[in-house]
């Protein structure tokens, strides 16, 4: 009996292995810099994390390339007069990895998963408590209501935390241990996390989009080393990998089959100033030392010219950002500057950089130069991790706080301009509560902000937008630096990822030749 | 000799507590509140609160001790704040890497190490002398993550002969080894010289060759097992050093190994996992002295234990 098996299997081997060069898997592999810390996007809080789920999760709406909001899951939605209640309306044959349908249900269980503290999710804050009640109008209805109108929800539910978990899952596993399972409705299903090595993703047959994805399998490999990272590039074994640091792009450019790719982003770096405390509580001396740093020589000397002068207080790129062109280098007004404000030969001060790395070090070196050249004096601390959140982002009490000048950086993760000035400069954002590190307080931008968080309509939000940022332009709590490129590189084989300007990814076209 | 050995894992029991105890009192010293740096910086107060009592953070200090101590006891070391799986998970995954790189370099560097070191000691003064002492001298002072990168570049990158990252084939443990082995090779020669020097100057050498035995039997039979005690001292202090998993050669060839895991650990104030890395190694190096004890009595019988 046994023998007639035989010549079936070698039949079927012989099919497979001639069947295979037809087919060659497309396997993909994303060399990336640090290690996952969980799958589920709910309660990340880096965007590495966040850009890889995208793999197997979509929100209800999500970015394109040049992160411009764009319906997902959604097909459409709208905003009752008051501002108060959003309907949306979904996608239909929708399916889960698990074969479930994708119904309105899951935005409800989604939504009040978040919005439960019992679950105790990272992201519980981006909601800011203001969800009144979610319900599933019908299967492809669903129906948010707010607590206070809030403009910018849409961004919010675009934010790549934002996704659409299977409900049927998020029974079966839990809040806790879905992180080890996601099912979603993405392009890929998660096949197998092994944390210190890799991440793999597989094709899900069942993807709603006809015709994609358009390769088999992704893996993403974390590396930490960036030497190690570029290697892998050259070698071949990676296709894909961000960030490249500076030094190593000549290297990369170098090889023939290889692109290195300098994106927009919508990072911007500032050095915020403790608007509380003397002599940083007269604006002149805010002004000055914005008119002291030389932004241009910045960009070249710290970031080999893979960066741009800031152009306003929220980068272009964000909705509503105005631009306000970058702050002019001006030596001698900066000396007139501190001179009306009664420090005609500068003063002594902290320069604290909320990174440890080495463009970090470069940068904040060249801005003791700059501000040498006015006379003030300032001491270097690089804080790592643990510091920066000891003496910056959870001190308490706002009267003793030690931060004078500090070099920073935010990406608006939701791409729209509430993100970027509320957290930052809205005088309710003192640390601890968020992370308006120069204790500014406007009450003109306080309204501003509020007001526009009312109102829906879009001419009148620009409006606001502009006044609170021009505002804060002249208030000068920070010192506006750079905008960063982002730089990544590929293999030409590989085509259709791109690294959006928040420093997520985009590969919704991926293909590999 | 058994009642040694079981008197010296006994005593192993209060040195643990009391590393446990430091170790936790140490990481809960460190400046930087772990719930604030697993929310984020964009997250507000409460989302702070969430995460601290997710955590099991926003319990008194004893009480927290007491839970670490008892989940010692039943094997439970907690989960990690960073990832939330199991921290004896983590570390076991972890493991196995570390050890069989350590044990790897440990083979090639104390072989290669202490030919190079025994050669030198009787060519004293002469070429293989000055030529092994001079790559000695090299394996020291050449740091190991440009040791690596440069191994990488030649061998990965320019002759493609060899795997960049990753530990799933003998052919990736071969860089990584010889990377993290020659600091360890070095310092094995130097210390194998220096001490054969001494012995080859004693009393009973000179009574054996005197008595007309040839040079190799001198050297091997009645130099080496005299030679070899303060050689093996090292080799233990290493292979402990090198079983904490080697944070620099960990990053360049992105080994998933222990030391990787400990500098994520200390970053995000991860106390369980601080916790349990620094009770492993402690316990590693307890283990690795008493093993070295008992080598003692194998090489010099005269060495009793009582």
């Amino acid at each position: 009996m046994k023998k007639l098996f035989r010549p079936a299997a070698a039949v079927a081997v012989a099919l497979v292995l001639a069947a295979t060069p037809a087919l060659a898997a497309k396997d993909v592999v994303f060399a990336v810099a640090s290690t996952f810390t969980t799958t589920d996007p709910y309660d990340a809080n880096d965007t590495l994390s966040q850009a890889m789920a995208k793999s197997f999760y979509e929100g209800l709406f999500g970015f394109d390339k040049d992160m411009k909001l764009i319906p997902v899951l959604a097909e459409s939605y709208d905003v009752s007069k008051d501002g108060l209640v959003y309907t949306v309306k979904l996608k239909k044959g929708v399916k889960f990895h698990d074969g479930t349908d994708f119904k309105a249900d899951a935005v409800k269980t989604n939504l009040d998963r978040v919005t439960n503290p019992d679950n105790k999710l990272k992201r519980y804050g981006l909601y800011n408590n203001n969800i009144a009640k979610v319900e599933a109008v019908d299967d492809y209805t669903a129906r948010i209501t707010l607590k206070t109108p809030f403009s910018p929800f849409i961004a919010q539910l675009a934010h790549p935390s934002t996704v659409m978990i299977s409900p049927a899952a998020l029974k079966q596993w839990g809040n806790k241990d879905i992180a080890f399972h996601p099912v979603g409705t993405g392009p890929f299903k998660f096949v197998e996390w092994k944390a210190t090595d890799y991440l793999k993703v597989a094709k899900f047959d069942g993807y709603w989009k006809k015709g994609y994805p358009k390769v088999d399998t992704i893996t993403w490999k974390p590396v930490v080393d960036n030497n190690s990272r570029a290697a892998l590039m050259q070698t071949g074994e990676a296709h894909f990998t961000f960030p490249v640091p500076y030094e190593l792009t000549d290297v990369l450019k170098a090889k023939p089959d290889l692109d290195v790719v300098a994106a927009p982003s919508i990072v911007l770096r500032y050095l915020s100033m403790n608007t509380q405390q003397k002599p940083f509580d007269n604006p002149k001396v805010r002004q000055a030392i914005a008119y002291a740093i030389n932004k241009e020589a910045l960009a070249k000397v710290a970031f080999n010219g893979y960066a741009a002068p800031a152009e306003g207080v929220a980068p272009q790129g964000v909705e509503y950002a105005y631009k306000q062109g970058p702050w002019p280098y001006d030596v001698a007004k900066a000396k007139a500057l501190l001179a009306e404000a009664g420090y005609p030969n500068g003063f002594e001060t902290e320069l604290w950089s909320a990174y440890n790395h080495s463009t970090a070090n470069k940068v904040t070196q060249f801005i003791q130069q700059q501000l040498q050249q006015v006379g003030i004096k300032t001491k270097i601390t690089l804080l790592e991790a643990g510091q920066r959140v000891e003496k910056v982002e959870s001190w308490q009490d706002p009267a003793t706080a030690p931060v004078r000048l500090y070099y920073v950086g935010w990406s608006t993760s939701t791409g729209e301009a509430d993100w970027a000035l509320r957290p930052l400069l809205d005088g309710g954002s003192w640390p601890p509560r968020l992370f308006n590190t120069a204790y500014y307080k406007n009450p003109k931008v306080d309204a501003d902000i509020k007001n526009a968080q009312l109102t829906t309509d879009s001419a009148e939000k620009a409006k606001l937008y502009k006044d609170a940022q021009e505002t804060i332009w002249n208030d000068a709590p920070w010192a506006p630096l750079v905008t960063e490129r982002l730089l990544s590189a590929n293999n030409k084989k590989l085509s259709g990822v791109y690294v959006i300007p928040d420093a997520s990814f985009n590969f919704t076209e991926i293909d590999l030749k | 000799m058994v009642q040694y050995i079981v008197k010296r894992l006994l005593g192993l029991l209060p040195t643990l507590l009391i590393v446990g105890l430091l170790v936790f009192l140490f990481v809960h010293l460190l400046p930087g509140d772990p719930a604030r740096l697993a929310a984020g910086p964009d997250a507000n107060p409460e989302t702070v609160e969430l995460v601290r009592k997710d955590l099991g953070l926003d319990r008194p200090l004893p009480a927290q001790f007491v839970r670490f101590v008892n989940g010692v006891l039943h094997w439970d070391f907690g989960r990690s704040l960073r990832t939330k799986r199991p921290v004896s998970e983590e570390i076991g995954e972890r493991f196995m890497p570390t050890f069989w790189l350590t044990v790897w370099s440990m083979a090639w560097s104390v072989v290669f190490g202490m030919v190079i070191g025994v050669l030198s000691a009787v060519w004293r003064n002469r070429w293989p002398d000055r030529l092994g002492m001079t790559l000695a001298v090299s394996g020291i002072s050449f740091p190991a993550f440009a040791l690596g990168m440069v191994l990488m570049q030649v061998f990965s990158v320019q002759l493609g002969w060899l795997p960049t990252v990753g530990n799933d084939t003998w052919r990736h443990y071969l860089l990584p080894s010889l990377t993290l082995g020659a600091a360890v090779a070095a310092i094995m020669a130097r210390f194998t010289r220096s001490s054969f020097v001494d012995i080859l100057g004693e009393d009973y050498i000179r009574t054996a060759r005197a008595k007309g035995l040839d040079e190799p039997h001198v050297v091997v039979k009645h130099g080496m097992r005299n030679a070899l005690i303060p050689v093996v001292t090292m080799m233990g202090l290493q292979f402990g050093f090198l079983l904490g998993g080697s944070i620099v050669v960990e990053k360049v060839f992105n080994w998933p190994g222990l030391g990787r895991l400990l500098v994520d650990a200390v970053d995000m104030r991860d106390y369980p996992v601080i916790q349990a890395l620094v009770l492993l190694f402690s316990l590693e190096f307890i283990l690795i002295n008493l093993i070295v004890d008992v080598l003692y009595g194998l090489i010099n019988p005269t060495i009793r234990y009582r």
